[in-house]
């Protein structure tokens, strides 16, 4: 595979989200999805501790669009691709031929759950695209908006690491140097 | 969108720049795609400074499914099967009002104006199309009607205020918080329940100033959970023991603020007699304290120490733990600790007091065009202004949490009035008043009940008649930010009413023409009467000069050269700014409470311990404490049936692991909540998050009994009691309840 041009990514500080899932129902909005098993965004959460000392954490679970996504070579007809200008990964509904045929091969490969199905019989591969209609308009993704509390943030990788750091660790995430995800943090610790 | 390669549509989109008229604590700037006369898309707040966009929340962002949601109602309906059923027919509007209005004269004149019962909320309601107002206005026209006095949040922290300050204005704008040193949220969940829209992102970055943010609540909120450097974790209904301990503290290390106690308030030497114990021989100190609340008393020390020595302070009292059996007094202990403190009416205080409201952006509430004039049913009542004393209020109505035992009961049961005839708008009561079980018989004994509602709620299961009403994406009105602003907000028609859905104002003039009420004069078209409302209130008359530019962006912001701070001008220059007491000063003593001469309203804060606490006797029977929080996916009952919000935040109780053990309920397990009001079924979530012998279910759940009169649908109301507090608090938080498995009825 061709490396791309630039890499998209996404930042979170983990520290800033209160779990309210206004990210994920913007995405539901945003992209027509019916509520059910289809969730291009999901909210993670964590709970650690004893009363009265505890510690809560969320994250944000979209599509990474990593690096080297492991979930691009499982599919057996190549239906998930790469975009060269951006890193953006794909997924071609229309090539896909449903979870049952392939028995969910990127869904098994990908470290985070991130390719999505819906419940009917042969439902196709989605999954969160990085918001490509908007941004080709030249607008951020429909999360990175609607967070109340500004703890999204998405760009060029590497200038996203120059503002933020390059910290690919956060609580209740594991980072896959397999797959690369295209993800930086502010991690949540104990305040 | 399926791909890159899909085309656009060629189909123009319109952006309609509106907000909802949720009875939320926010108010939020969306934008609405319109495509070919359907909402296709939302999207909020695009203000160029980004950092002060009013962003919508969870909610705000489902409401394309909560405007084509397959059960929204569209036409009006009639009752075909026992009440309670759910069971109705389509019928036309001529119809439906017909029979209402046939209804109507044949109670007025068999029974009188007073059988005619009003039950008004805050549902869906913005300043125009205000259906309690119009139905206020009908019903005075048809010779009169019977109500009910007070709502359900806020009465608790409107008391205190009323009180102590004698204004419910007792908020800062948000970002002065910013200005605070210590931040002491108490019983407070901006992360849930929003409390101004730009409530959390400031607080966030208050958290990320470096100033430390204390959280004291019995749950470790969503709010604590990102803001709190410290939790202390407290027993329902034990805030004003605690709150007395710090004061305690506070007055032995001689960190009050006498020179301003002296100046701006009355009576805090009785209240410092009863603190030290002078007049009952128990000081309230931390250990005393600790023993009431599990505070341990170190940590309420070291508190009380940092909250007296640290300038300015802001202490943050809510108004859910003043839902409770004497839940006013919560406030008043938070006020008198700022009093104490000084922290009133400087940058970076607080003035407590719950409401956390500033005066931009109320205006729009409630204002009636035109007007309804006195309501001849309560014409010749003492004067209940500047007045403490409830039963002034109760004269001719009920308190609005005793409602259905006023239907049930009527003048039998001590009620100034038979209740023959109901009319609901923009509540579902039933659901959101405690004792829903009781409420249901209430529902099932009245003669004949009409309601107007968006959806087959509880309560409208059990109406004669229902009228489908347009939803605000429906209507063009003014809204209201609350509590907080600064910045007024309209709401612009985005599509055209779903089916045969009206505005409650028209329904109310069509009311009136099947009436035969000949003066009752028509409401204006929409933008003259909103150019009108602009018009009336000194603030939008000097603030929004253009009407067309308001309408276009959808928000007038204000500009402050600094933060609002309640109380400001009262505290710089008291000589020509008294508070409206009638002392003039803050009023930690009331003489208006004293000589009302009851022993559960003291005419300072004290701790009380009341039914259905930790303490009550009871407690052997139902050892648990419910709490019923607001949900964050729905706004109380409203939008429950929006399943991008239900899947989101499903409804689970909170259980402390200790009380789950012990009773052999696991993680997930479905569990019978239960006491002598009622049942209901829940999954059992097992956290950490909430202190042990309390249980937390979100209200507003839809009650849903089954065959056996178990609510499956998990609606805390179920459980909770219809009762007020001295100060006219529904004291649904005083609730004590026993868990165990559910083994599936019968
Ligand atoms: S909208 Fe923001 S705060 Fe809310 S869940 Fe998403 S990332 Fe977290
Ligand atoms: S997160 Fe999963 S689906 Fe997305 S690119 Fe990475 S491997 Fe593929
Ligand atoms: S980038 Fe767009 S598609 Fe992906 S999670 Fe965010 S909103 Fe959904």
């Amino acid at each position: 595979m061709e490396v791309p041009k630039l890499q998209v990514g996404f930042y979170f500080d983990q520290t800033r989200c209160i779990g309210c899932s206004a990210c994920a129902v913007a995405c539901k909005d945003w992209h027509d999805i019916p509520a059910g098993p289809e969730k291009w965004m999901t909210i993670l959460y964590n709970e650690k501790g004893k009363i009265p000392d505890l510690f809560v954490s969320y994250l944000i679970r979209p599509c990474y669009h990593c690096e080297d996504p492991v979930c691009i070579p499982v599919c057996p007809v190549e239906a998930i691709t790469k975009r060269e200008e951006d890193g953006i990964v794909l997924v071609d509904s229309e090539k896909c031929i449903g979870k049952d045929e392939c028995k969910s091969k990127c869904l098994k490969a990908c470290p985070y759950d991130a390719p999505q199905f819906g419940p009917e019989k042969g439902a196709k591969m989605k999954k969160c695209s990085y918001c490509l209609d908007r941004h080709l308009e030249g607008k951020l993704p429909i999360c990175v908006e609607s967070c109340r509390t500004h703890a999204l943030d998405v760009g060029n990788l590497e200038e996203l690491k120059g503002k933020y750091g390059d910290i690919k660790e956060a609580d209740n995430f594991v980072y896959s140097e397999r797959t690369k995800p295209a993800i930086i943090f502010k991690p949540k610790k104990k305040i | 969108m399926e791909n890159q390669e899909e085309t656009q549509e060629e189909v123009p989109i319109k952006i309609v720049r509106t907000t909802s008229a949720f009875d939320c604590g926010g108010r939020c700037p969306l934008r609405v795609h319109v495509e070919d006369g359907k909402i296709t898309r939302i999207e909020t707040d695009d203000y160029e400074v980004k950092e002060e966009q009013l962003r919508a929340c969870l909610r705000c962002r489902a409401l394309r499914q909560y405007v084509y949601h397959p059960k929204r109602l569209k036409y009006p309906l009639k009752r075909d099967g026992p009440k309670g059923s759910g069971k109705f027919k389509r019928i036309s509007w001529d119809e439906a009002l017909s029979e209402v209005a046939e209804k109507l004269k044949e109670v007025k004149e068999k029974h009188g104006n007073s059988s005619i019962f009003l039950a008004t909320g805050g549902g869906y309601q913005a300043a125009f199309h205000d259906g309690m107002l119009a139905m206020m206005r009908l019903f005075t026209q048809f010779g009169g009607y019977s109500t009910h006095y007070g709502n359900v949040s806020s009465e608790g922290a409107v008391y205190a205020t009323q009180t102590m300050y004698k204004s419910p204005f007792v908020g800062n704008s948000r970002e002065d918080l910013l200005n605070s040193k210590l931040i002491i949220m108490w019983g407070w969940d901006p992360a849930r329940m929003i409390s101004g829209t730009d409530t959390i992102f400031n607080l966030i970055k208050a958290k990320e100033k470096g100033i430390k943010i204390v959280c004291i609540d019995p749950r470790y909120t969503d709010s604590a959970a990102v803001l709190a450097h410290q939790w202390i974790p407290i027993i329902p209904g034990t805030d004003v023991a605690m709150m007395a301990a710090m004061a305690y503290v506070i007055i032995k290390e001689n960190l009050h603020d006498q020179e301003f106690l002296d100046k701006y308030t009355v009576g805090f030497d009785k209240f410092k007699s009863y603190v030290m114990g002078d007049e009952d021989d128990s000081p309230k100190t931390p250990e005393w304290a600790e023993s009431i609340t599990s505070v341990p008393a170190k940590i309420i020390t070291d508190l009380a120490l940092e909250y007296g020595k640290t300038k300015p302070a802001a202490l943050m009292d809510c108004q859910g733990p003043a839902r409770s059996a004497v839940g006013e007094l919560y406030n008043r202990a938070a006020i008198t600790l700022t009093a104490m403190t000084g922290n009133i009416g400087v940058h970076g205080g607080s003035a407590a007091g719950g409401l956390m409201g500033i005066p931009y952006g109320h205006m729009f509430f409630r204002a009636g065009i035109p007007p309804p004039k006195r309501n001849p049913v309560e014409e010749g009542l003492k004067s209940v202004r500047g007045s403490l004393d409830l039963r002034l209020r109760l004269q001719a109505r009920c308190h609005i949490n005793k409602m259905f035992d006023a239907i049930l009961k009527g003048k039998d049961g001590g009620y100034p009035f038979d209740v023959k005839f109901a009319y609901f708008v923009n509540n579902n009561f039933l659901n959101q008043l405690g004792n829903a079980n009781k409420s249901a018989e209430a529902l099932k004994k009245l003669d004949y009940m009409v309601i107007a509602d968006l959806w087959l709620t509880p309560t409208a299961r059990y109406a004669d008649i229902i009228l489908p009403v347009a939803s605000i994406a429906e209507k063009s009105d003014l809204t209201r930010p609350w509590p907080s602003g600064p910045y007024f907000t309209i709401a612009n028609k985005a599509i055209e009413p779903l089916g045969e859905c009206k505005s409650d104002i028209r329904i109310a003039e069509e009311l009136a023409d099947k009436l035969g009420i000949d003066d009752f004069e028509k409401y204006p078209d929409e933008d003259k009467a909103l150019k009108f409302m602009l018009k009336m209130t000194e603030d939008t008359r000097k603030e929004v000069k253009n009407f067309r530019k308001f309408k276009d962006d959808g928000i007038h912001r204000i500009k402050f050269d600094e933060p609002y701070v309640a109380f400001k001008k009262q505290i710089e220059d008291p000589e020509n700014n008294p508070i409206g007491t009638p002392s003039g000063k803050i009023e930690i003593f009331s003489q208006r409470i004293a000589d009302l001469n009851n022993p559960e309203n003291p005419a300072i804060p004290k701790y009380m311990e009341r039914w259905e606490g930790r303490y009550d006797p009871l407690s052997k029977k139902y050892p648990l404490q419910l709490m019923s929080p607001h949900p964050k996916s729905r706004i109380h009952s409203e939008m429950f049936l929006v399943e991008w919000l239900r899947e989101v935040d499903p409804h689970i109780a909170w259980i402390n692991p200790i009380d789950a053990e012990s009773r052999g309920i696991k993680d997930g397990d479905e569990i019978l909540v239960f006491n002598d009001r009622g049942k209901l079924t829940i999954k059992a979530w097992l956290t950490e998050r909430i202190i042990p012998g309390a249980i937390s279910i979100f209200e507003g759940a839809w009650y849903e009994p089954d065959e056996n009169g178990i609510d499956r649908g998990g609606c805390v109301n179920t459980l909770t009691k219809d009762a007020y507090s001295p100060g006219g608090a529904s004291a649904l938080k005083s609730c004590l309840v026993e868990m165990k498995l559910f083994d599936g009825g019968a």
